[in-house]
């Protein structure tokens, strides 16, 4: 294998890191035209969408192109991970890194599991949504509750999208399971302001990320990625919506 | 003592988020701290009076503003600072309210709490993109004339 290939595989191997975990469309750009640069070639452009990335440069001149594109499939949210190939392409760019080092740190990011293990996970979602059912305006002793049915929901997000596969599904069952506990602690007398209880259970499922990043990328003018970020934090928020007014309607 | 309760539970809330959306450790606690200053300045902000959507505005550049600077300092995408920072302004109550209205069937109400939460939206869009600005001066960003040549 020639080091051009080498270099457009590690260029799209972090491209696509990026961009599956939660990077601005900005980033992953600009990671890869200064990773390839760095690496010696000239007349790079780099075009990213939310669903893929088209990376092209030149060996050097008379030479043809080369240009390649990924395709990503999913998004999930992993800062940690977009923190480290970050790191990774700022040592390759400084010139720390050789070209098999970096496709090594990369592939092991890339095969690497969630930073934090599920269950803490679980809990963490519990706390948040503890906390912001107080901040919402319930009282102390609508902590417990939310706690239980943001756990609840967070545990229905996982599980679901492990065996259906299907993302807008899972985060509506979520939000309905969600949504049913709080109603039901309500009822066995547990928690007093349903409203704040259901409100913090949700709070885990906000999608934060594709929001934060729409807002970013349509600033920086990449208007198509930022339309299709926003796009996709408007249904994952209509979801939501439909899981907890299906258990409103049907329980109340 | 009543702000003391929500700092410490805001601080702990954002920190689940952080886990949820998996920061580097390194940045957990710096989050959780920009995240229990902007309910500060949002609590500051409603205190002396200004609208909810100024007060969010408010908040919302402090927030996006404490975590360029931070950022920029540990080495580290502002994003996994600013996210958990704006945070504790995301309108979830009024989003809420605005469905319930809907699913009762009284819609002129649930248009004027979706307004509400369009325009709450829109203000931590206007602070991050404030922040924003103030630090790509010089590096340009979204330009419309060529004042280079």
């Amino acid at each position: 294998m020639n080091a051009a290939d080498e270099v457009m595989d590690i260029c799209l191997l972090a491209g696509e890191i990026m961009l599956t975990y939660g990077a601005e469309t900005y980033r992953v750009e600009e990671t890869l035209e200064r990773m390839a640069r760095a690496a010696g070639f000239t007349n790079v452009h780099c075009f990213t969408t939310t669903t893929g990335i088209f990376l092209s440069f030149e060996e050097r001149k008379g030479k043809e192109d080369l240009m390649q594109m990924v395709r990503v499939d999913d998004r999930m949210q992993d800062l940690n991970k977009v923190t480290e190939v970050n790191q990774v392409s700022r040592e390759f760019t400084s010139g720390e890194l050789t070209v098999e080092e970096a496709h090594e740190r990369l592939e092991s990011i890339y095969h690497s599991p969630v930073n934090y293990p599920i269950w803490l996970i679980h809990l963490a979602a519990g706390v948040a949504g503890g906390g912001f059912s107080y901040l919402f305006g319930g009282g102390l002793g609508d902590l417990l509750p939310a706690f239980i049915a943001a756990v609840a929901a967070s545990v229905a997000l996982v599980e679901f999208e492990r065996y259906l596969k299907v993302r807008f599904a899972a985060e509506l069952a979520a939000a309905f399971l969600g949504g049913s506990a709080a109603i039901f602690l309500v009822f066995i007398g547990l928690g007093f302001n349903l409203d704040q209880i259901i409100i913090g259970s949700l709070m885990p499922l906000v999608p934060g990320v594709p929001l934060t990043n729409a807002v970013r990328d349509l600033l920086s003018g990449d208007l198509l990625a930022g339309m299709s970020r926003g796009v996709e934090a408007l249904m994952t928020s209509l979801s939501i919506a439909s899981g907890i007014a299906l258990s409103i309607s049907l329980f109340i | 003592m009543n702000l003391l309760i929500e700092s410490v539970l805001t601080f702990a809330a954002i920190i689940g988020f952080g886990i949820i959306f998996s920061v580097p450790r390194r940045a957990l606690l710096l989050g959780g701290g920009i995240g229990v200053v902007t309910w500060l300045v949002l609590q500051t902000g409603t205190a002396i009076g200004a609208s909810s959507v100024i007060a969010t505005v408010m908040a919302s550049l402090t927030a996006a503003t404490i975590a360029h600077l931070l950022a920029k300092k540990i080495r580290i995408p502002v994003t996994t600072l600013s996210i958990p920072g704006i945070l504790p302004l995301v309108p979830g109550s009024r989003a809420y309210f605005t469905m319930l209205s809907f699913v009762e069937g009284e819609y002129i109400q649930g248009l004027e709490y979706g307004v509400e939460t369009m325009l709450q939206a829109g203000a931590i869009a206007a602070g991050l993109v404030l922040a924003l600005s103030i630090f790509s001066f010089g590096k340009g960003i979204g330009n419309r004339y060529e004042t280079g040549h």
